[in-house]
């Protein structure tokens, strides 16, 4: 086994249901995705998104296969270790933003920490360290209500960074924002990668998914195309885009 | 593209020579529309034919120096103050294969579709790379451009989504 691999599918199924009734959802996918690797997944509504990451964060288990975060098997996790690896490897954002209205940025960021058991001052200097890095630590003292949609979603991120965590799974993080803070978004979790972050990312927006090193297309539960993962960091010069010249007119 | 309008817009502030005019073209374009210079001084040479430019040549270094005229003014008030024409229908390929194709019989629509969605994608994706790297206030025209190019990408993967839902939905009936 390679303990490289971050997240990694291996042959994963998921089915909804028994029987005649039975809804096929998901794979038989395999995927392998590397420390510092931000892999974007795209797809038409129904074709197993979301069922992927729900897989990959050990919020559901798969009807056949192998799903493993950081070199383990999830499955032979007992309930308290799968709940302590949701806690402390991995970091969730959905569209929904689920920050707690009643407390501040600071102590939203902080909370994972404190429900495990990392001491309040710690965690405290932990969350700070994180919206210092997205550049949020004035509004550290401001509630939800008083902050705006980029700067919620920013502060839902900046959560599921706080602490030694390695993975992030995002479900339609940019859903309500507008083009620019969208973009916002796309480079904080960009530059997470560049750190060493792992990012798994389901949109429907391509402009969203580019920003990732690979995009995977899945169509009725199955990984039918993928772009970008064999590329370099840029590919081309900037004089070479499109080469529109030879369709200039006088 | 107009060459012709593009250098009546980079004279509007000041004279300049030719080679100069090609240089602050490509600057401003961040170099995606090459020029040579022999375009660049046919174009010159039509535009002062016309009225809208004048030159005169410098005894010591024999170039020449070309200027604005007040009908040249006029001209690229008019350029900026008209929208620009949509480009013909038919010049989108991509458009014309997939009509064609679902007008055949034996051509497979959703491979086409498929392949075409991946390159429409890994080009989306360098020019994000690009954009990435790109400092938003020292390259602006730069990124302005990326923008537009990246909106182009977008709106043709939205199409090939459409597309497949169509074509599903006429399979399933």
């Amino acid at each position: 086994m390679n303990f490289q691999a971050v997240l990694e599918l291996e042959s994963v199924i998921k089915v909804h249901g028994s029987g005649p009734t039975a809804v096929h959802a998901l794979g038989p996918i395999d995927l392998r995705i590397p420390a510092g690797e931000f892999v974007a997944i795209m797809g038409p509504s129904g074709s197993g998104k979301s069922t992927l990451l729900s897989l990959a964060g050990a919020l559901d288990s798969p009807s056949g296969g192998v799903v493993r975060v950081q070199g383990t098997d999830l499955a032979v996790l007992s309930s308290r270790a799968l709940a302590e690896l949701r806690r402390r490897t991995i970091g969730y954002v959905f569209q929904e933003l689920n920050l707690l209205p009643g407390l501040t940025a600071l102590e939203n960021i902080a909370l994972p920490l404190e429900l495990d058991g990392v001491p309040l001052g710690r965690a405290r200097e932990a969350a700070l360290a994180s919206l210092r890095e997205i550049a949020l630590e004035a509004l550290s003292d401001r509630f939800p209500d008083d902050l705006s949609g980029g700067e919620q979603q920013r502060v839902a991120i900046a959560r599921a960074f706080v602490g030694p965590r390695s993975l992030l799974l995002a479900d339609e993080p940019t859903g309500a924002l507008d083009s620019v803070t969208g973009e916002h978004v796309m480079r904080l979790l960009r530059k997470q990668c560049d750190g060493g972050r792992t990012v798994v990312l389901v949109t429907h927006n391509s402009a969203h998914a580019a920003w990732a090193d690979r995009v995977l297309f899945l169509k009725d539960g199955l990984v039918v195309g993928a772009s970008g993962g064999e590329q370099g960091p840029s590919g081309f010069e900037r004089s070479g885009i499109g080469r529109m010249g030879e369709r200039g007119r006088e | 593209m107009t060459i012709r309008h593009s250098l009546l817009a980079l004279l509007a502030d000041q004279p300049a020579h030719g080679y100069g005019l090609k240089s602050s073209f490509e600057r401003t374009t961040a170099g995606t529309w090459p020029l040579n210079v022999g375009q660049v001084y046919t174009t010159l040479g039509r535009l002062e034919r016309d009225g809208l430019v004048s030159s005169e040549g410098d005894e010591h270094t024999q170039r020449q120096t070309w200027r604005l005229t007040e009908a040249g003014r006029a001209a690229l008030h008019v350029w900026y103050d008209s929208p620009v024409e949509e480009e013909p229908p038919s010049r989108n390929e991509l458009a014309l294969k997939v009509l064609l194709a679902v007008a055949a019989d034996s051509v497979d629509v959703s491979a086409i579709l498929r392949s075409q969605r991946m390159a429409t994608m890994d080009r989306l994706q360098r020019y994000t790379r690009e954009k990435m790297g790109a400092d938003p206030d020292r390259d602006l025209t730069w990124l302005l451009l990326l923008d537009s190019l990246i909106l182009r990408a977008e709106a043709e993967i939205r199409w090939i989504d459409l597309c497949e839902e169509r074509l599903r939905a006429r399979g399933s009936r």
